[in-house]
């Protein structure tokens, strides 16, 4: 259910590790509300795309406005950006010296967003969102893959960010536990989150997406509904690509 | 001691050593002028003396006599407890400026690679550790007492824990740097990808996972550092291998003396070992 307010907007964005081209000027928009999932071969730089977001990697050249601001003019705060984007990654990040609370209450204690109190009361109800409840007081490697990347996205979210970017979320995981974390991922969607999803589970992009991206080699080359997607495209890049998939 | 006693001598000996009111009834009188005490001993040695031994003695009788002889005699272990003290001394003061040293070593190289900060800093640090790591601690020992600190009057025990804390600190530093290096990646871009700033996710993030991976080598740090004092002797101090080689030089007998400091240092070693092996045990449970 996207609306008409485009929270993000990225204008031929050009990334170069070195003298590797690796993103080769991709524009696009995203709306608030919106879900937009990334598909592509491997090595054709979604990762990058999602970390030239929130800056974890410098783009080269480009723009990209996010909620009105140009954030590559070099004036604005970068965390200050960063807070507003969570990111969830396909290793989970847990930070394993802390409990499962602790991690969600760290940032927003840290970054004086909340209080002590208030973060507290915060982390239990993600938890609770994300049915871990009940680990509030354990320590990251105690828990399943699943279990962990979904007190990931718990912890994402205890910033409140207004746009969540997921790198291939699932893709570290058992096939037992991809329903459980894309569960939450949909129920997300469809609480109004905007969010950018990098996946290879085309069910998910199929059946939560409003858009689906396919890169290939640093550019967008076919940017439509899922409808359109995965039933009656001709574009033989698209073709080509599903037929990769099993 | 008793010859010198008599004569007098031995006041003359702690006067020349700066020291006018002789009183050996002084608690730790000796060790704390531990320069005219190794003099007394190297006088010591000639003064008259009497011996006698058996020739029919079997080796636990031998060895005894030479325990005996060695230890006991003249009340020579008090030189071996002072040499004791005095390698402890240095060891601490070298850790402690190893450790301060490595440390900001260690955080100026990670900004660096991390952040791309520091950059003159860095390349002193590196020269730092490579001219250390590259030259025989025996040799910045010399070079530290004799050219560096030639003439500055310090005390030579605290010379020596300078130079042990500057060879130290170049090791530490490489422990530091590979103990945050071994933190995964993701670590900070998940704390930076929150909005925490670089400075934040290196102290709440970074580095406790990093001392985890530390603390086990930098105490073996420590227990090397203990071992390389056994240099000290090169530049007058007496440490307890150097109280070994004074008592030798005495007896003329190397065996007991020799043995007997390196048991010493191995039952200090393995103590230390034993707590090391603690450490990694509790270490290696938390977060689990
Ligand atoms: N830090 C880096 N330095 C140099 N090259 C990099 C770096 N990060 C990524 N690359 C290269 O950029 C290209 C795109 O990488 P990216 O991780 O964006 O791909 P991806 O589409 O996410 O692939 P995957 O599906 O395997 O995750 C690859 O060729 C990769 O080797
Ligand atoms: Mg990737």
């Amino acid at each position: 259910m996207p609306t008409d307010e485009v929270l993000l907007e990225v204008k031929d964005l050009h990334k170069y590790f070195g003298d590797l081209e690796v993103l080769k000027g991709i524009s696009t928009e995203v709306r608030r509300g919106e879900v937009v999932a990334v598909v592509g071969l491997s090595g054709c730089g979604k990762s990058t795309f999602l970390r030239c977001i929130n800056q974890l990697e410098v783009p080269t050249s480009g723009e990209i406005i996010f909620e009105g601001t140009n954030t590559l003019d070099g004036s604005i705060d970068i965390t200050k950006l960063r807070e507003r984007i969570g990111m969830v990654f396909q290793s989970f990040n847990l930070f394993p010296n802390m409990s499962v609370k602790k991690n969600i209450m760290l940032a927003p204690v840290k970054l004086k967003v909340m209080t002590e109190e208030e973060a507290s009361v915060k982390a239990e109800e993600l938890l609770k969102r994300v049915g871990l409840a009940d680990k509030a007081d354990e320590y990251p490697m105690k828990l399943s893959g699943g279990q962990q990347q979904r007190v990931a996205i718990a912890r994402a979210l205890a910033m409140n960010p207004d746009i969540m970017l997921f790198d291939e979320p699932t893709s570290a995981l058992d096939p037992m536990m991809v329903g459980e974390v894309l569960n939450i991922i949909k129920e997300l969607a469809e609480s109004g989150m905007t969010m950018i999803v990098v996946t290879h589970e085309m069910g998910f992009a199929r059946e939560v997406a409003d858009r689906v991206m396919l890169f290939h080699n640093g550019v967008v080359v076919e940017d439509c509904t899922p409808e359109k997607f995965f039933n009656e495209n001709d574009n033989p890049q698209v073709k080509e690509f599903l037929s990769h998939l099993i | 001691m008793a010859y010198l006693e008599e004569t007098g001598v031995i006041k003359d000996i702690f006067a020349y050593y700066g020291d006018i009111g002789y009183d050996p009834e002084i608690p730790g009188y000796f060790s704390a002028h531990p320069e005219a005490l190794a003099a007394i001993q190297v006088i010591d040695h000639y003064s008259p003396e009497t011996e006698d031994s058996g020739d029919d003695q079997n080796f636990f009788e031998w060895l005894w006599s030479e325990i005996v002889k060695n230890f006991v005699e003249k009340d020579r272990y008090q030189l071996i407890i002072m040499g004791l003290q005095n390698t402890v001394f240095i060891t601490i003061i070298g850790l402690a400026l190893g450790l301060l040293i490595g440390i900001i070593s260690a955080i100026i190289r990670s900004y660096h690679d991390m952040r791309n900060k520091f950059k003159i800093l860095n390349a002193i640090v590196r020269v730092y550790i490579t001219v250390i790591r590259g030259t025989p601690i025996l040799v910045q020992l010399l070079i530290i007492y004799f050219i560096v600190f030639a003439s500055s009057g310090l005390n030579s025990i605290v010379i020596a824990g300078i130079a042990f804390g500057i060879n130290s600190g170049a090791y530490v530093a490489e422990i530091v740097r590979a103990g945050i290096n071994a933190v995964p990646k993701g670590q900070l871009e998940a704390a930076e990808s929150l909005g925490m700033t670089f400075n934040m996710a290196m102290v709440t993030v970074i580095m406790p996972q990093a001392v985890r991976n530390i603390l086990p080598a930098l105490c073996n740090e420590g227990i090397s550092l203990l071992k390389e004092t056994s240099i000290a002797g090169y530049i007058g101090i007496v440490d307890v291998t150097k109280a070994a080689m004074l008592i030798r030089s005495q007896t003329y007998s190397a065996f007991v003396p020799l043995i007997g400091v390196a048991l010493i240092y191995l039952i200090i070693v393995l103590f230390l070992q034993y707590l090391v092996g603690k450490l990694e045990k509790r270490l290696n449970n938390a977060y689990r």
